[in-house]
């Protein structure tokens, strides 16, 4: 820390600036990571050559087994570097594939590093079932008792199909930077016009969609700073804290829901959320970092930080 | 018969009398009055000082002088730093104006490139700032001057604030040779903040409708540095800054040299180098620069203009800023020019192209860009007569003959990638500053920084050190050994490259004791604007343009 200016300085390793593999690195323990059908296998997309455009030799995505404190898990992440971690049939299906293993090989968590803007338009009917497959595979792994923990904080965010797998998991950790949405602001500003949403208004993009917002509204469970070893963090607890995946808990979900749309279905902004969840001095909260962010959300819901 | 001694007052007296009768008398002028003032005021073939500086424009006033009816305003001839707004074109493309001269034109340049080549102006000549403001008194005094404050009071004085830049230097050169100065002014205020221009010295006055113009010309965003250039920011703070123990010093406006103020806390402050290395500067107010500052590096600033955003955080630290009474910044461009010429240990910038003699440019054959101020701060100070330990040992490197008399060298270092946009290689045989000169008949290729000034070269293929070269052929092969794979890089001698490396003139990462795999991004003390937010404590106020909140 440099004087006068305790917290100031950034986070050491950044989270949203590392690729799909240095991320995997820097959360399980070191050295720890096998690569399942790596690139050395060159199982490529049938598709994008055909339409002759560059192929990547892993499909955009990195699936493995490792450690997470000693305990055995299995663990993807999206490489938003390669057409933006959007799922393609053999990206779709080695997130499948891993997911099936975690049902049959019941490890003590599955990771999926989300980084990805939904579908690979290149190869949609085949990304559009991949995603399908996806979230069935999700909730077998769930419901044979191994928890799925989603990790968002890469600099594609969440969206489309992958959107909806997010919420699929047990629990999702977020940082500020990291978006979760389903149709993204660009999509929304083509198709319902820039009065509808402003996908150059950095301030309105990420007040919409990024971690505080959705921490704010219950879609994350934890908001960290862009930092790995504070994703790492995040990953270990939310694993040891698994949800219930009953009837019960269905109705409990869609109970909250109903509450929230009351509280803030009136809202046009996020911004106007915040107020009505009466979080203290609304404006400052992009500022805030994370443990105070969270300490004032806390303090507005009345909970023990 | 006896001489006249005074026709420039008679002339002042009269042009005076006729705007009087134009727009009536006094010093406040309805702004809807301000073209029939300037008809009245203006004589074919003037001198005029349209304030265009690099950061604030007199914008109105510029619009209100476009507007003016070229049967009664032409031929002027304008002297003015920086050409920057689409009306500064306009007046020449309406023939209200013939000749210029100028420093700088940034987004106006290729139109003014078309403008030349079509014959509807002439350049007198492209200056550097301080080489501009210096004619201003000696053949360049202008006859009338329209400049831009913040605010005026009852009695006319006026108060310019952050971005005082160029104003002193043109009013003074206006007022005290009998010309005639016009200024805007946001707004009309009981008591100004601080004097900065006296009321004596100003004719007229008048209430702009909506504030001057102004652009963050200086703010970089950290999310846009990449790997490559916190490896060169590594080598220079390193290889340079610490070698030679630079303590005063400027930077130029680029990324590459965000940089080095961005790791100045982290590598520098590891290699234990705070209150060794730029502590004292000629610099605007980078937003940039505040994680060093809070670190502890930097100790004083004198800025030449100021910088969006930046306002709350500069009058909350006055022991680094020179702020007035009232708490704002005072810049003043022609000043923090000097300084950086005469006081200043080193320069470093970026720069488009350089050729094997070191010449560097950022001339392209389309457009007409200018210099602004690199080239006063980017040249050795010949005047120059104290000593530091840093110009000292830049003086005894580039000296062959120890028994010579001793002088000091000012460390000049031009940082850039081996090829910039498009694979452009960066190096180049000729400058296109040749052919630009060339086909709009210019006197001189506008050189930025010529080659006997430049003292190092830097990529990221290493360093080198143009003072330990002795011959034209060894310094050209010293630039060829870090011009990487461009063109000129291809054509180095292998065993010239190595001998030089041998003898230090070329050094790479290696040689440093720098681990290439720690150069990411994670060596940036900030690595966003926000970031920037948090080390400010909340007081640097970033436009929305910089903004994702």
């Amino acid at each position: 820390m440099t004087p006068g200016n305790p917290g100031h300085l950034p986070a050491r390793r950044s989270y949203r600036e590392a690729t799909a593999r240095r991320r995997l690195a820097g959360i399980l323990d070191p050295g720890s990571f096998t690569e399942l059908l790596g690139p050395s296998e060159r199982v490529t997309s049938p598709h994008l050559a055909g339409l002759g455009l560059a192929v990547a030799f892993d499909d955009g995505v990195v699936v493995g087994r490792g450690l997470l404190g000693g305990r055995v898990v299995l663990a993807a992440s999206q490489e938003g570097g390669f057409m933006g971690g959007a799922v393609g049939e053999v990206h779709g299906a080695k997130l499948v594939g891993l997911l099936r293993r975690a049902e049959r090989e019941r490890p003590a968590g599955v990771l999926l590093l989300l980084d990805s803007g939904g579908v690979r338009l290149q190869e949609a009917n085949a990304g559009l079932v991949a995603v399908s497959e996806i979230m069935r595979a999700l909730l077998g792994a769930r419901a044979a008792g191994v928890p799925v923990v989603g990790l968002i904080g890469g600099g594609w965010g969440c969206f489309g199909g992958m959107g909806i797998v997010a919420r699929c998991c047990d629990a999702l950790a977020m940082s500020e930077e990291g978006r979760l949405g389903i149709s993204g602001p660009d999509v929304i500003e083509a198709t319902k016009g820039v009065e509808e949403l402003d996908a150059a208004d950095r301030a309105l993009v990420w007040r919409t969609y990024g971690g505080k917002h959705r921490y704010l509204l219950g879609e994350a469970d934890l908001l960290v700073e862009d930092d790995l070893a504070a994703f790492r963090d995040a990953a270990a607890a939310l694993l040891a804290s698994p949800r219930s995946l009953d009837e019960g808990a269905l109705a409990r979900e869609h109970e909250r829901l109903a509450r929230r749309l009351a509280d803030f279905g009136g809202c046009t902004d996020a911004a106007d959320v915040w107020r009505a969840a009466a979080v203290p001095d609304p404006d400052r909260l992009p500022l805030l970092d994370a443990d105070a962010f969270r300490r004032a959300v806390a303090a507005a819901r009345g909970e023990e930080p | 018969m006896t001489r006249v001694w005074d026709t420039a007052r008679r002339s002042r007296l009269a042009r005076l009398a006729r705007a009087s009768a134009a727009v009536g008398g006094g010093r406040w002028v309805d702004p809807g009055r301000v073209t029939p003032l300037l008809e009245a005021l203006l004589e074919p073939g003037d001198r005029v000082c349209l304030e265009g500086d690099n950061q604030k424009q007199a914008d109105f006033l510029a619009r209100a002088l476009a507007r003016a009816d070229p049967a009664r305003v032409h031929d002027l001839h304008l002297v003015m730093s920086v050409l920057a707004l689409p009306e500064h074109v306009e007046l020449f493309e309406r023939g209200l104006a013939r000749r210029l001269d100028f420093s700088f034109s940034g987004p106006q340049g290729t139109r003014l490139a078309q403008l030349v080549a079509a014959g509807r102006i002439e350049i007198g000549a492209i200056h550097t700032y301080l080489e501009l403001y210096a004619r201003y008194f000696v053949d360049l005094t202008p006859r009338v001057a329209l400049v831009s404050a913040i605010a005026a009071d009852g009695e006319g004085n006026l108060y310019t604030g952050p971005n005082t830049e160029d104003t002193p230097a043109i009013v003074e050169a206006t007022a005290f040779k009998d010309g005639i100065v016009v200024a805007q002014v946001d707004e009309r205020v009981e008591r100004l903040p601080r004097v900065d221009i006296p009321a004596g010295w100003v004719d007229f006055v008048t209430v702009a409708p909506a504030k001057s113009a102004i652009e963050p010309l200086f703010t970089r965003d950290p999310a846009q540095i990449g790997e490559v250039q916190v490896l060169m920011a590594m080598m220079v703070v390193k290889g340079i800054y610490a070698e030679y123990g630079v303590e005063r010093l400027n930077h130029g406006i680029g990324f590459d040299s965000a940089a080095i103020e961005l790791i100045l806390p982290t590598y520098a402050e590891r290699l234990g180098l705070r209150g060794k290395i730029c502590r004292q500067w000629a610099l605007n107010p980078h937003p940039t620069l505040i994680p060093a500052i809070e670190a502890g590096f930097v100790e004083s600033i004198h800025a030449f203009g100021s910088e969006l955003g930046m306002e709350r955080y500069v009058a909350a630290r006055p022991d680094v800023f020179f702020t007035g009474r009232d708490g704002s910044l005072r810049s003043n461009r022609a000043f923090s020019q000097t300084a950086g010429h005469y006081a200043c240990d080193l320069f470093i910038g970026s720069t488009l192209q350089l050729d094997l003699a070191g010449n560097s440019s950022t001339a392209t054959t389309s457009r007409i860009t200018g210099f602004g101020g690199a080239p006063n701060m980017g040249a050795d100070a010949r005047g120059r007569r104290h000593a530091s330990a840093a110009w000292l040992r830049a003086g005894r490197e580039a000296q062959a003959d120890p028994a010579a008399m001793p002088r000091g060298r000012k460390l000049v270092v031009q940082l850039l990638e081996t090829f910039r946009e498009h694979m452009e290689p960066a190096f180049v045989e000729r400058l296109d500053a040749w052919r630009l000169a060339e086909t709009m008949g210019m006197a001189l290729p506008p050189v930025m920084i010529h080659g006997d000034d430049v003292t190092h070269v830097v990529t990221e293929e290493g360093i080198a050190n143009l003072l330990l070269c002795r011959t034209p052929e060894e310094r050209a092969e010293a630039i060829r050994g870090v011009a990487g794979y461009t063109p000129v890089g291809r054509a180095r001698s292998r065993r010239a490259v190595e001998e030089l490396r041998r003898r230090g003139v070329i050094r790479r990462a290696e040689d440093l004791g720098i681990d290439k795999r720690e150069a990411t991004r994670d060596l940036l003390a900030a690595r966003s604007v926000k970031d920037l937010v948090r080390w400010s404590g909340g007081l640097y106020e970033p436009p929305a343009r910089f903004r994702s909140w």
